[in-house]
């Protein structure tokens, strides 16, 4: 059995050796045609922090698994090269064993929490590796306060929020001490305040000298990295400082990683600089075009205005929330809503995890009955409709595409809502033929569906609904796990099933999603809904951004330091130039 | 919805030792498992029962299983009353009559013939047939009791300690706390699912019995897929925080022994022996001793 000290001896790093030698690996998973990661090597300096940035199925994780040996001990494949953590090899450890060494934080935080209490939880590793208990207590505290939970030692972990959940998860990790703390997309599934908590912590975890691999989808949260490691197709593209990697957009989009607003904006305004911050584009962009200075906030009130009408001057009522409250047991989870959504809207509804956005979602579909007030679906009251009729009305598409698909086949599974409601199979099969193109699925017709990607399998979940013809569609976070060019495509489709007619209401805590997709925007806070207007008007409300933590896309603050206002990148360059 | 059943409380029950709780829940099952008698199980541990739920303050989680413990109480009482055939009858009904049959079954030099029917199927009510349905009825709610009272009093991890002291080993102690942690997330995806489908039409209502056990295909599969790949992600984030390193893992929460436990663990062996005893002399039993 090993000891504590031996432990600490580990943990005790030597300041000179290098954190991480990933030196030539590659490797490819049982059974696949195709390696996972090719010939990867980088050296990682004590201290120093690494983004890791890639779409899906670039092997992000996979070199991320490498580092603890998830890969290859607990995932088979074949495996070459050599991996080595301040200078020990890694090679014919077990995962248990390099834990002390290498921290690992993954994306589902509730699969990597054991215990019904905080304290406890942070021991658990300590527990694993033998520590004695005087030990453990010495570690407990530090852990929980460099993670900012002091105090909740008690608390059990499932009554913590997301973020709190993940930087328990991280505590949990720091009382070992390791050499290295990997985290694999740490804020996919957490609320705009969660991600925001979660960086907070990674940067603290920095300055004080923790070295770091980070890897993410949104390129703004790496900007404090020390490198950025690109990768595609197991490939590493680029290895070098933010500056550098995210100058480089058109290489980012390829490999599909959205590159952050601000360059992209400067580079089409023909401007060299980088900007790592608003305030640095807005200085670049001044310097090259002075006359932009005078340019007068009236514009940006204007557009507001022009928008507003715009967005009253729609057709008749689909949905009628009429003052609906509701709660489960305890206090109101929605609150005196009023809620008119119209054929061909674009609605967005925000705020924070636990506001009740997805009830409200549930009682306009129906999965929730009102505890007062009345839900109207064209004009007819829900409560006295069968479910076929309300599901030619507003369909629902969850937020987790696994919460539904059962069939063999995609075919089948998109044919399994029309088959419920009886109808013909000439007209299922001409339905799927018809949704199966809208969502680009039309060569994945045989395919099993658990073997898809998440981006495909979030489609299918739009095929299948999609498939009863809705006059109205929920997306409940349609983007969350997806990476850039997947989101792209789910959004992109989204916006042409709102062209064709179909209302769509997104429930999403992404701000550029918002900005650039939706014309209206619903806020919602502690079950009532505190906004309910158009999307610049929205993102013009300052106070209203700051009171409910969330923040616009940077190059929606920064064009508002011109004095107007633009939610889009495109939409900013060309009001630029326009002005200049 | 909350997921666990535990309650936080500071009550001497809560603060015994975990050992001496798993203790005590064998010897409720231990105990209800010897006697038949309504009477036997009630006192004194159907009365123990109440004051310890009672004095734990787990009235809420029985409140919350209330169906379940009064479909079990009724559909065991009135199906023993009506299989269970001895003793007097208090009165009969004659539910139908069977005209006889007969089947000769040609097996050679086994052949035979079967008869049946020629009487009438009675309903019989008898004072035992209502005793022992009563009595079957409190077991199995004293059975499920039981189980509510240990688990709204004793965490997951006290629960895996008390396991380990009894010679346990660490990895099957795990794996039974964990699976406790499991369900109810199990349950919270199971309920998104049903939600799901039902917004596709699907009719989880339709058809008799059987064919309503196999409507529920569309729920158990992404559900069983869901778990697989929880149960991947789990093991994965177990094995990063080091689980298997050593085979003894030590353990930071410490349990010392107090009076209470020696008091407990000492009232807990009496009734254990006294429940043996009432099976033993037949006291336990219903209609008379043997």
């Amino acid at each position: 059995m090993k000891t504590d000290t031996q432990i600490e001896s580990t943990a005790g790093a030597t300041p000179a050796a290098d954190a991480v030698t990933v030196d030539d690996v590659t490797f490819t998973y049982h059974g696949a045609e195709k390696p996972a990661l090719t010939r990867v090597s980088f050296v990682q300096s004590a201290g120093e922090m690494i983004g890791v940035m890639g779409a899906s199925g670039a092997g992000k994780s996979t070199l991320a698994k490498c580092l603890n040996r998830i890969v290859p001990e607990f995932e088979d494949g074949d495996f070459r090269g050599a991996i080595l953590i301040g200078g020990e090899r890694l090679a014919q450890l077990r995962v248990c064993e390099v834990a002390p060494k290498v921290g690992m934080v993954f994306q589902d935080f509730e699969s990597q929490l054991f215990s019904t209490n905080v304290a406890h939880e942070v021991a658990f590793a300590m527990e694993q590796v033998g520590m004695e208990r005087a030990d453990m207590n010495r570690r407990i505290m530090p852990a929980l306060e460099a993670v900012g939970l002091a105090g909740f030692e008690h608390r059990d972990p499932m009554s913590l929020s997301g973020g709190e959940k993940q930087r328990l998860a991280i505590a949990s990790v720091l009382a070992l001490r390791p050499r290295v703390i990997v985290l694999d997309e740490p804020t996919t599934d957490l609320d705009p305040e969660g991600r925001a908590e979660v960086f907070a912590l990674i940067r603290k975890l920095r300055e004080q000298g923790l070295s770091l691999i980070v890897i993410e989808h949104e390129s703004e949260e790496l900007r404090g990295a020390d490198r950025i490691i690109v990768l595609r197709e197991g490939k590493i593209v680029a290895d070098d400082s933010p500056r550098a990697v995210f100058a480089k957009t058109a290489l980012l989009e390829e490999c599909g990683v959205r590159p952050p607003g601000l360059g992209r904006a400067l580079k089409l305004l023909g401007i060299e600089a980088e900007a790592e911050s608003v305030e640095q584009a807005h200085g670049a962009i001044l310097e090259k075009y002075p006359r932009l200075a005078s340019v007068a906030g009236a514009d940006a009130r204007a557009s507001v205005e022009a928008q507003a009408t715009e967005v009253s001057a729609t057709g008749a009522a689909l949905v009628e929330v009429e003052n609906v409250s509701f709660s489960y047991s305890g206090p109101r989870v929605l609150d005196s809503i009023d809620l008119r959504v119209e054929a061909g809207d674009f609605l967005a509804i925000v705020g924070q995890n636990g506001s009740g956005k997805t009830t409200l979602a549930k009682q306009i579909v129906g999965l929730l009955s009102p505890g007062s007030g009345r839900v109207m679906l064209s004009g007819k009251d829900r409560a006295s409709m069968r479910p076929a009729e309300s599901a030619r009305e507003v369909a629902y598409v969850f937020q987790n595409p696994d919460h539904q698909i059962f069939a063999a086949t995609v075919e089948e599974e998109v044919a399994f809502g029309p088959r419920n409601f009886g109808l013909p199979d000439e007209e299922i099969k001409r339905r799927c033929d018809e949704v199966l193109a809208a969502v680009g699925l039309q060569n994945e017709r045989q395919s099993d569906p658990f073997l898809l990607s998440k981006g495909e399998r979030q489609r299918i979940a739009v095929a299948s609904v999609l498939v009863l013809r809705p006059r109205m569609l929920i997306l409940d976070e349609p983007t969350t796990g997806l990476d850039h060019r997947e989101q792209l495509r789910m959004m992109a489709l989204v916006r042409d099933l709102n062209r064709s007619g179909i209302a769509i209401v997104i429930i999403t805590h992404t701000p550029w999603l918002v900005a650039e997709y939706a014309r209206r925007v619903v806020l919602m806070r502690k079950g009532a809904k505190i906004f309910d207007g158009g999307v610049r008007e929205f993102f013009m409300n300052d106070a209203l951004l700051r009171s409910s933590s969330f923040r616009p896309p940077e190059i929606t603050e920064l064009s508002r330091r011109f004095g107007t206002l633009a939610l889009t990148t495109d939409e900013f360059v060309e009001w630029a130039k326009g002005q200049a | 919805m909350p997921i666990y059943l535990y309650i936080d409380r500071g009550t001497f029950i809560h603060r015994l030792h975990p050992t001496v709780k798993v203790f005590a829940l064998f010897i409720m099952f231990w105990s209800v498992y010897w006697v038949d008698n309504p009477l036997a199980l009630m006192f004194p541990i159907g009365v123990l029962m109440l004051w310890v739920a009672q004095l734990t303050d787990s009235w809420p989680n029985f409140y919350r299983l209330r169906w379940l413990f009064v479909i079990l109480i009724f559909t065991t009482t009135l199906m023993w009353m009506v299989f269970y055939q001895l003793g007097t009858p208090l009165f009969s009904i004659t539910l139908f009559h069977l005209s006889p049959h007969a089947i000769r079954l040609p097996l050679g030099p086994f052949a035979r013939t079967i008869g049946w029917g020629g009487r009438p199927v009675m309903l019989k009510i008898t004072w035992l047939s209502i005793t022992f349905g009563i009595g079957r009825g409190i077991k199995l709610a004293e059975l499920l009791a039981a189980s509510v009272l240990f688990l709204s009093t004793t965490k997951i991890e006290e629960f895996t300690y008390g396991l380990q002291r009894m010679n346990v080993p660490y990895r099957v102690s795990f794996a039974i706390s964990l699976s406790f942690r499991l369900v109810p997330l199990f349950i919270d995806s199971a309920v998104t699912i049903v939600d799901a489908q039902r917004l596709r039409g699907y009719d989880f209502d339709a058809g008799g019995p059987l064919e309503r056990v196999r409507r529920y295909v569309p729920v158990v599969i992404p559900v069983f897929m869901g778990a697989l790949r929880k149960a991947n992600n789990m093991a994965m984030a177990l094995e990063a925080r080091g689980f298997g390193f050593t085979r003894e893992p030590t353990t930071y929460i410490e349990y010392p022994v107090a009076d209470r436990d020696r008091v407990a663990f000492a009232v807990l062996i009496a009734l254990g022996i006294f429940y043996f005893l009432l099976y033993y002399t037949g006291l336990g039993g219903i209609g008379p001793a043997k």
